[in-house]
């Protein structure tokens, strides 16, 4: 603990410090806000300039690029429908949705306000516990893994709104093209049609950027009037203490939920935000109300996403473990520089893990008051500007972004043709949500249920192992819950007659 | 070493009136790396590409193509101009794929330039099994077979290969279970989900050193720079050499003089003591060798390899 200190008064105290992180963080708001420039993105643009840094100089950049980039996300999430990143995918459900009723600054507020909670609770837990929680992330082998995606699916499922058949219907589109490109467990190519483009399957971030961004910007050139804008103003910016401290409990289930999944090696922020999402809808008194624009919908998935960064340097500080492909480009630094993470940097040198946790902290109260004072404005004034403007420099961005994800021309196509796909669906009132879903996590879900069905040779292990059981549970609760209540009323019913 | 960076050195004096003198490279070099930012390909490939620059005088810009396996940015550097402006690095899995992939980039669609490094596989266990040395280990999985997990890359990555070479060679069945890259082998294997593993050194050498697992034998010529406590197979009895390896490579048909004008230049850059240095604390093992070393290395990999291929039933698109 004095170490931390020590580590926090000399960052603060060090105005190169400070500045660098501070740079940092302006780079991960830029970089963060625009579509298809990933975080891990960002930090690989900025790794050659850490070369000639000292250690702690070049984790207060790259902390500060992490931080702020992750939570950028939400930026384009809510003003303009475009999901930068998996992780801000649930966002632009009832961000986006606050930001058409003219609540855009609200909804920022409440995103930014969500981040820096969620950010502070993942530090605290990766400050207080990472030993407890790495053990625990080491018990999800495959088992544990498929069921808590299974978990997600069916969450995902629940929250999406509109009727179920169609949500339904949408997850399985959602499935079944995550199960295009090269099988993980076999190697084989799998509906390829003979192209190499194919072979890597789709990427969910041109297929986001074109379901949500594409699609959202051709309806809002129906539903605008000619030459006005296309949303109402922002609005106020901060909210009402009282609806602030409403939303407290939820910040704080988002941000454990996000350090303990974040910190699950691979397991990534999708599944957090899907997680948070729906596990708040199934908690509320008015499940109805999610996604037409409520801050719980922005402030659950918020703090989940944030919380991960925290959570995923818990493996990677104990264990030397990526914990996503953001802390491997962390871990690429560190061993550039000489130092290997993993149980003996932990343990043996403290004064240098303290150097760490101070940077982040720092990142995370310098992309509090970069985005407080300054982003919010500047990114809020983005909807002021004139309808054909804003439409054609969004549908500009999303085909640069999809691009940009893997330099690759195909996926402009597949940005377009998705716009296509996710308009009509817009029309038929389908959900786009969990088609999305069905993109990120049917791979993994499959990954994980065959190689636990390699290891274990039977269905049985999923109900003979504590954590998978208990999730298998729970999921099928959710899914039957309802059918079970009415079979219970009518039986009561009858009784009584 | 000394002496490659004494002939490097040599060949570089020789070659720096040359390049003045046909305005080679004259603009921006682009460095193609086949893999997502933040990976091994990237990595290395970006501290090549810094001191690249500082060597030829012109930026180095490092690209990152992701998609099929590798294959996207392979892809971008067979078909690229053969003007010496495009170059890239090149990996094991760009090899394999020859066999295993449908519209492969073929070795003889490329010109390589220089060696970077072996990155040789290793065999390790978890802490709590009851295999204490190789021939243990060995003895186990030939009385068992298919008793022992696992863990390794996808069919044709390289930890699987180096399993496969490693069943091959020593006559055993392992129960190979695939995970998509080492991260999550190594956490497979930490937690216990399999009992051993055969990913590179650098991945394990932390949680060995911690007594978490037991590394059991590198799978090379010479032991590991990092872990010079550990032996290799061959020094067990053993006799498997296998592992990754890196190298640079364009398209083909760069004109002579211009391949090798760049082939010096990474010479040189590899054999520099900074950059040695810098590898090495990065945990990646140098190994600079001129464009016809390199090729031969290659080509032996690829005649090592294809068999292993054929046996496994991966082969797709054969010779």
């Amino acid at each position: 603990m004095s170490y931390l200190a020590d580590a926090l008064i000399g960052a603060v105290t060090d105005p190169a410090m400070l500045g660098l992180c501070l740079f940092g963080v302006v780079v991960g708001l830029v970089f963060g806000a625009l579509p298809g420039v990933s975080s891990t993105m960002s930090l690989a643009v900025m790794l050659p300039l850490t070369f000639g840094m000292s250690t702690p100089a070049a984790m207060m950049l790259m902390l500060g690029v992490f931080f702020a980039s992750v939570y950028a996300g939400s930026v384009s999430a809510i003003l303009l429908n475009i999901p930068g990143t998996p992780g801000a995918m649930v966002t632009v459900l009832d961000g986006n949705a606050m930001a058409r009723k003219g609540r855009a600054g609200e909804a920022m507020a409440y995103a930014l306000i969500a981040s820096l909670f969620g950010g502070v609770v993942g530090w605290l837990l990766l400050v207080g516990i990472a030993p407890v929680i790495a053990a625990y992330a080491l018990r999800f082998g495959s088992p544990e893994y498929a069921a808590v995606v299974f978990f997600g699916l069916a969450l995902v499922s629940y929250a999406s709104s509109g009727d179920t058949l169609r949500g339904l219907a949408a997850g399985t589109i959602g499935l079944l093209l995550g199960v295009v490109g090269r099988d993980v467990v076999t190697d084989v190519p799998r509906f390829t049609f003979g192209t190499a483009d194919l072979q890597g399957g789709f990427d969910i971030i041109p297929l986001a950027i074109g379901l949500f961004g594409v699609a959202e910007a051709l309806s809002a050139m129906e539903r605008a009037p000619r030459g006005g804008r296309v949303q109402a103003p922002t609005g106020r910016l901060m909210p009402k203490a009282r609806t602030l401290i409403a939303e407290l409990p939820a910040a704080l289930r988002g941000s454990f939920i996000g350090t303990f999944i974040g910190a699950i090696p691979a397991a990534g922020s999708a599944v957090a935000v899907a997680v948070a999402y729906a596990l708040e809808k199934r908690l509320s008194r008015t499940p109805e109300r999610f996604g037409t624009g409520i801050p719980r919908g922005v402030v659950a998935p918020e703090a989940a996403n944030n919380a991960c960064v925290g959570g995923a340097l818990i493996p990677m500080m104990t264990l030397g473990i990526p914990g996503d492909s953001i802390t491997a480009v962390l871990i690429g630094v560190l061993l550039l520089h000489g130092l290997r993470p993993g149980p003996g940097l932990f343990e043996n040198q403290p004064e240098f893990i303290a150097t760490i946790y101070a940077a982040l902290f720092i990142a995370i109260v310098l992309t509090g008051l970069v985005a407080g004072f300054i982003g919010l404005r500047v990114f809020n004034k983005v909807l002021l500007l004139p309808r054909r403007l804003l439409l054609t420099g969004v549908l500009m961005l999303c085909l640069l972004g999809a691009f940009s994800v893997r330099n690759s021309a195909f996926d402009i196509w597949v940005a377009v043709g998705s716009g296509a796909v996710g308009y009509g669906l817009i029309r038929l009132g389908v959900p786009i949500l969990p088609l999305a879903f069905g993109v990120v996590l049917g791979p993994i879900l499959e990954e994980n249920l065959r190689r636990t069905l390699m290891i274990h040779g039977d269905w049985s292990v999923f109900l003979t192992r504590p954590i998978s059981f208990t999730l298998v549970m729970i999921s099928l609760l959710v899914l039957g819950g309802p059918l079970i209540v009415r079979a219970l009323t009518t039986l009561a019913a009858r009784r009584r007659t | 070493m000394r002496r490659t960076a004494l002939v490097a050195t040599a060949a570089l004096i020789a070659a720096a009136p040359l390049a003045q003198a046909q305005g080679f490279p004259d603009g921006p070099i682009t460095w193609v790396v086949n893999w997502p930012a933040g990976g091994g390909q990237d990595t290395t490939s970006r501290l090549v590409a810094e001191r690249l620059s500082a060597e030829l005088g012109v930026p180095v810009v490092v690209e990152n193509y992701d998609g099929a396996g590798g294959l996207a940015g392979m892809r971008v550097l067979a078909g690229a101009k053969p003007d010496g402006y495009t170059i890239g690095m090149l990996g094991s899995s760009s090899i394999i794929q020859q066999y295993t992939t449908d519209e492969p980039v073929m070795l003889d669609q490329l010109a390589v330039l220089s060696f970077f490094g072996p990155d040789p596989g290793a065999l390790t266990v978890k802490a709590d099994t009851p295999y204490e040395t190789l021939e243990a280990f060995v003895m186990a999985a030939k009385e068992q077979p298919g008793d022992i997990l696992n863990g390794n890359d996808p069919p044709g990555g390289a930890s699987y290969i180096s399993a496969s070479i490693m069943e091959v060679a020593l006559d055993l069945t392992l129960n190979k279970i695939p995970y998509k890259g080492y991260a999550p082998t190594v956490t497979a294997l930490l937690g216990g989900e399999v009992h051993s593993a055969t990913v590179p050194v650098p991945q394990v050498l932390e949680a060995h050193k911690a007594g978490d697992v037991r590394i059991l034998g590198v799978m090379a010529s010479e032991r590991h720079f990092l872990a010079p406590d550990i032996p290799t197979f061959a020094e067990q009895g053993f006799n498997v050499v296998a592992g990754d390896f890196r190298a640079v490579v364009g398209p083909a048909g760069i004109p002579q003089d211009r391949a090798e004008i760049l082939s010096q230049a990474l010479v040189a850059v590899l054999s520099s003591a900074e950059f040695v240095a810098a590898a090495n604390a990065a945990g990646y093992m140098i190994e600079p060798l001129g464009a016809e070393a390199a090729l031969a290395r290659i080509k032996a990999f690829d005649a090592q390899v294809y068999p292993v291929l054929e046996d496994a039933g991966l082969v797709t698109n054969p010779r």
